[in-house]
């Protein structure tokens, strides 16, 4: 027992050593200098880029290849465009921890904090509370407060333009797609993609299979083969990996990525992906803060903001896919074409949308049905 | 004929912490001679013989065998030097044969050549006039037989130094004899015999020289023919004993404790009491003799209420305490103590305080959530005046007493309780004469309060001493109960060997 | 060629200076792992140590981390005392918030002081039921504990998990699989800005120690941890102690899963217990099982969690490389333990070739 405490004040000793030898660095010079109430309340200021610490919390880590990395080049070319300072945490999950993360920011000094999963956003919500003068950012959810914005892409419009490619290179009419948790972004994401491929296959069908994971390499893959094993010939995922592109490529079949340009993963597989570009997004939200002019909002871009994109096809995809694809596009960008217009059918045949309806924003933020053509439950 | 010496220590020291181990100690062993080595506990016996066979370093002082000055850094260093250490505990695999233990740990090749070996055993076995057939497993040896694989596992490493750490103890006087035999013959083949032990009359029945060690210094190195046993003790005590053992006459009272058609079984639903029958009287100590394992440990418990047993009964004031834990003996205010065999592993908790210890049974009897220390602490006080028990402070782990002190702890809490039947388990076992001699002294004060004591023994010569009658056990049964006034060591050591003898 | 050999001769000197050489030599060797990643050790350790202590708020989150950590130590101490080794205070968490969480989810119009006290009462039972099984397991068939907490950790795991995407999913949760957050009722408050579970935190901790010293049932617990044989033979009901301590040590478990659930997560979620569970059976040895040493020794530790998160993003460290500063830090002070009672000796190998 006296033996432990002498280790204790040795090791309160060393640390206190380290803690006063040292010049104040960075990290605690931004901690000498929290975001006082007083200082942000001048409002209208602007803020150098210089001062200005920008936070990402991401769910997986950077190097997933997938899902983080897509939101982490939309950090370094926010970096590079604009010069302010940027810190971000990986792997944070869907618990408290991001509070704990939320203010290990504030504390360094962010100004404006950007959180990228679902299951952050009630833990991001809260803290917009308790940090009025920090302006948040949530990815992929629904809610908003006075400085916290949710902001996403319409993914489900270059979903939809990859469906068209799955649908025409389609051998057994049967595609996998590898999804992570049955709520409306994803269920959105299914649909679209089945919508795709039955506008140029109407006999294909897409199996869905739930991991109920966003980040797991090892479980999505397994999954993926479990679909390939049924018989399907290409792959498509909502995960944030690229597990499921390696079983494609490893039983050789064809397949369709996420997030961002697979194509060095699954040479001989991968034919292209809906992918995400958040770099003018954060560009233009974090000049906003800089100026002062920041306003929480709802934000959704789709194609024609750049937000979302079908990335270039390989010479994996079918003749004549990309023409198919640069017709659609067209249409989408110049706004003939809604990927949720009438008539829509449901999993059990019953009209869901009617003829010359298209469903609203809200709808689809909501839409927890699936389309005719997919098979799998919402659980 | 000129002696060769095999062993050679000189001026050896080895501390521990800050107690003196061994001081300067000189010692040496001839080639075919049987050497004693004597000492109560504590006096650094078994340090110097783990520093002969590589357990410990010596911190100063040399050693030289055969001649040549050796420092051995492990166990291994000194079997390549010939020597072989038996220790009390045997380090035997049971469900191996003897051959199989016979070779283990052995070098070797990967592949074992099973006649070539069965024959080497033979030829030493034969050599030794040590009785085995190598293919027997352990488990169905006795204990005698278990000694003889050990020590054939020392001679077939090829060691002719043996160090034998208490053979006797768990002996009948019978397999003491043959062992004796062995020794014998090994020191006539030339090996140099060290025999630690503490019985007087074996050192003097068996050794040639004996070597006589006091608190971790060498008192004497005396010829056996030219000694005695008093003068030994003398040597071993550093002063002059009375070794006789007092039995007062004291007038035998009613049965105190009847015990009838005790039947106990093991794990393995192996018979260990076997129809034990017998009444304990009040003002008598009722002796129990027999070879370590014929029963006693369970007879014990059974009494205590610590071993299930399967039929019988036991009587006391009336009521049948059978089937009763422990707790309801206690609770019941039954004043039945009982000293167990192994005392820190049952009877004391050896990290603890005295205090600690004595509340083991009484907490019980407080009353509400907490400990009562403070009246426990002047008991404790009292009892350390009264028994002259070794301690700096009621305070003080138990563990680090010496073994004497220890016992006098567990007795004093014991009969501070002042119990109606005394139950002791190997009171002596591991004390030096002073000590045991202080713990008979405190038993006879109670047989005169007309206690009835039941005290299980291994030394015949002290329960013959002791007791007022000896029951013999044997495999469970009872071969026979006898006045200790009538009876010999003889009969009784037939009787330990299952032979039921009328007195 | 090294062999290991018992020290003799350990004094507390030597021992403290074994300990400090220790940390010298864990602080050396992550300084290079630190070098080689391109940071400046010492600015690195500075940003560790103020990262947790270097604000109020930041020494409130480290206590934040603390305070389960010292509650989950004195739980499994108790059963550590008796040598009943809980490793499942992972699952006893769980269990409790499990248990804290049917009542503040269900029972939520109830006034906050009564809901709080059921819900601490609840945990005390969830966590207390949990430890209850391998104690039961271990004195009826003689079991052996250590695998049966531990997997019943794993049960705990799957089970919160399944709530979490099945019965219990919050049906406002648009799909995902959440329990539903509890209403303001059900959430501890604050005191001096950190939640109460301080406050409960060193109830429990003065409690246990005098309990643990001069009661009874604490003596009681010693003895068998010592001694079965001699607990059986003083009369005490073994298997009656063993079914006791499990109940409390797990049981105050549970509470730590009540507080996290309450007020840290303010949900019932499968990751709450956070391997506190583990963490502390490090602490609780590190604390020589003594209840006031566990304070420290834990809040040492937390220290060293909040701090190696700081340095994460502060010098943007991969979350990989701080949990390998923290594990080679770790591995030193503990591995030093093993200095303190063994050394290692050159094995002479003149004549051993041959054997």
């Amino acid at each position: 027992m006296k033996k432990i405490l002498s280790l204790l004040v040795v090791l309160t000793l060393i640390f206190a050593m380290t803690g006063c030898s040292s010049k104040p660095d960075e990290p605690e010079k931004a901690a000498d200098k929290p975001a006082e109430p007083s200082q942000a309340e001048a409002e209208a200021t602007q803020t150098a880029p210089e001062d200005m610490t920008v936070g990402f919390i991401y769910v997986g880590p950077i190097g997933d290849g997938g899902y983080t990395y897509a939101h982490d080049q939309g950090r370094l070319y926010l970096e590079e465009k604009l010069g302010v300072k940027t810190i971000y945490k990986e792997s944070v999950p869907e618990t408290q921890e991001v509070e704990q993360e939320i203010r290990n920011m504030v504390d360094q000094g962010a100004k404006a904090i950007f959180t990228t999963s679902f299951g952050h956003m009630d833990y991001t919500e809260k803290m917009s509370k308790e940090f009025p003068d920090v302006a948040f950012f949530h990815c992929s959810g629904y809610k908003t407060t006075e400085n916290m914005s949710n902001y996403f892409g319409r993914m489900y419009e270059a979903r939809y333009l990859s469906g068209i490619v799955a649908g025409m290179k389609t051998q057994s009419n049967e595609i996998g797609y590898v999804a992570a948790f049955p709520i409306p972004e994803v269920i959105r994401g299914i649909n679209a993609f089945t919508l795709g491929v039955q506008s140029v296959n109407p006999d294909a069908v897409v199996k869905v299979v739930w991991t109920s994971t966003w980040y797991d390499p090892a479980k999505e893959k397994e999954a993926a083969i479990s679909l390939l094993d049924q018989g399907v010939d290409i792959i498509a995922q909502h995960q944030d990996t690229t597990g499921p592109q390696q079983a494609a490529e490893e039983r050789g079949a064809f397949s369709i990525g996420y997030n961002t340009d697979m194509s060095t993963m699954a040479p001989k597989a991968y034919m292209t992906a809906p992918v995400w570009n958040w770099g003018p997004y954060y560009v233009a939200q974090v000049q906003n803060v800089l100026d002062g002019t920041f306003k929480s909002e709802a934000y959704w871009g789709g194609m024609k903001d750049d937000v979302v994109k079908l990335a270039p096809l390989t010479e994996n995809a079918p003749a004549g896919a990309a023409e198919a694809v640069d017709a659609a596009t067209a249409k989408i960008l110049d706004g003939s074409l809604a990927v949720f217009a009438g008539p829509i059918l449901n999993q059990a045949g019953e009209v869901a949308v009617e003829e010359g309806k298209t469903l609203t924003d809200e709808e689809m933020l909501n839409m927890m049905w699936f389309v005719k053509g997919v098979e799998g439950k919402i659980e | 004929m000129q002696e060769e010496v095999f062993v050679q220590m000189n001026d050896i020291c080895k501390t521990f912490g800050s107690v003196r181990a061994n001081y300067n100690i000189n010692f040496s062993v001839n080639k075919g001679e049987i050497h004693a080595l004597l000492g109560e506990n504590g006096a650094g016996k078994s340090t110097l013989m783990n520093m002969l066979s590589g357990i410990y370093k010596p911190d100063s002082g040399s050693i030289f065998i055969h001649g040549k000055e050796v420092k051995f850094n492990s166990p291994k260093d000194a079997i390549n030097q010939k020597i072989g250490m038996i220790h009390q505990h045997y380090k035997l695999v049971e469900v191996q044969s003897a051959k199989a233990n016979i070779i283990l740990g052995q070098a070797g090749s990967l592949f074992v050549n099973e006649k070539k070996i069965s024959s080497e055993i033979k030829a030493i076995s034969t050599n030794y006039g040590i009785p085995i057939d190598p293919d027997k497993k352990v488990y169905n040896m006795s204990i005698g037989e278990k000694q003889s694989v050990e020590i054939l596992k020392v001679l077939y490493q090829g060691a002719d130094i043996l160090i034998m750490d208490e053979p006797t103890a768990v002996l009948t006087p019978q397999e003491t004899e043959k062992l004796f035999k062995i020794i014998r013959n090994m020191a006539k083949e030339g090996c140099a015999v060290i025999i630690i032990t503490h019985k007087l009359h074996e050192v003097m029945a068996i050794s040639d020289r004996v070597t006589v060690l006091h608190k971790g210094t060498t008192v004497a190195t005396v010829k056996t023919k030219a000694s005695s046993p008093k003068e030994l003790t003398d040597l071993m005590v550093g002063k002059s004993v009375n070794l006789s053992i007092q039995r007062p006459q004291v007038k035998r009272g009613n049965a105190a404790l009847k015990v009838a058609d005790l039947m106990a079984y093991d794990q393995d639903k192996v018979k260990v009491l076997d129809g034990v029958s017998f009444d304990l009287f009040e003002g008598e100590i009722l002796g129990v003799a027999g070879v370590v394992g014929s029963g006693q440990k369970e007879l014990c418990e059974a009494i205590a209420g610590l071993y299930t047993v399967e039929s019988g009964s036991i009587i006391y004031n009336d009521e049948n305490i059978l089937g009763l834990s422990p707790r309801a003996i206690i609770k019941r205010g039954i004043t039945m103590s009982f000293i167990p065999e192994d005392r820190l592993g049952m009877g004391l908790v050896a990290s603890m305080d005295m205090v600690d210890n004595y509340l083991l049974k009484a907490h019980h009897n407080q009353k509400g959530v907490f400990l009562k220390r403070k009246p426990i602490m002047t008991k404790c006080e009292h009892m350390i005046d009264q028994l002259e028990i070794k301690t700096p402070g009621v305070h003080h782990p138990i563990k680090q007493l010496s073994g004497g002190n220890i016992q006098k702890v567990l007795i004093g809490r014991e009969i501070e309780t002042n119990p109606h039947v005394l139950i002791t388990a190997y009171a002596v076992r591991g004390l030096d004469i002073g000590a045991s001699h202080t713990i008979y002294d405190l038993i006879n004060d109670q047989k005169q309060k007309g206690v009835a004591i039941l005290f299980i023994g291994e030394d015949l010569d002290v329960l013959l001493e002791l007791c007022d009658r000896i029951m013999v056990l044997c495999d469970g049964r009872i071969t026979g109960i006898v006045k200790s006034d009538t009876v010999t060591k003889e009969d009784l050591g037939l009787m330990m060997a299952g032979e039921a003898i009328s007195c | 060629m090294l062999r290991m050999v018992k020290r003799t001769d350990m004094t507390s000197n030597k021992a403290s200076l074994i300990r400090v050489l220790s940390i010298l030599f864990a602080l050396i060797t992550a300084g290079l792992f630190i070098a080689i990643m391109g940071h400046n050790p010492i600015k690195v350790y500075s940003a560790m140590f103020m990262g947790a202590f270097g604000s109020t708020f930041r020494i409130k989150d480290t206590l934040i981390i603390a305070i389960p950590l010292i509650l989950t130590s004195v739980g499994i101490m108790i059963a550590f005392k008796m040598k009943f080794w809980n490793i499942g205070g992972e699952g006893q968490i769980l269990m409790g918030a499990f248990f804290a969480s049917f009542i503040a989810l269900n029972f939520d119009t109830l006034p906050k002081p009564l809901l709080l006290l059921m819900m601490f009462i609840a945990g005390f039972i969830g966590g207390g039921l949990w430890a209850l099984l391998p104690a039961f397991l271990k004195v009826k068939f003689d079991t052996n504990e250590t695998i049966i907490t531990l997997m019943l950790n794993y049960i705990a795991i799957k089970w919160i998990t399944y709530l979490q995407y099945g019965p219990w999913k919050d049906p406002k949760s648009m799909g995902f699989p959440k329990i539903a957050n509890f209403s303001d009722a059900a959430i501890l408050p604050k005191v001096f800005g950190i939640h109460m579970g301080w406050i409960i935190t060193l109830v429990i901790v003065v409690i246990v120690s005098v309990m643990m010293k001069y009661s009874k049932k604490g003596y009681e617990i010693s003895v068998v941890g010592e001694s079965m044989d001699t607990a059986k033979y003083s009369g005490i009901n073994v298997n009656r102690v063993i079914l006791g301590a499990l109940f409390v040590s797990g049981g105050i478990c549970g509470i730590v899963g009540m507080i996290e659930a309450s007020a840290v997560n303010q949900t019932l979620s499968a990751s709450l217990s956070a391997g506190y569970g583990f963490t502390a059976i490090i602490t609780t040895w590190l604390s020589a099982l003594n209840a006031a040493v566990i304070i420290p020794v834990s809040i040492l530790f937390a220290a060293m969690i909040k701090g190696g998160s700081f340095i994460q993003t502060a010098f943007q460290i991969p979350q990989a490389a701080a949990n390998i500063l923290q594990s080679i830090i770790l591995f030193f002070v503990i591995g030093s333990e093993f200095f303190v009672q063994y050394k290692l000796v050159l094995k002479s190998s003149k004549k051993e070739g041959s054997v």
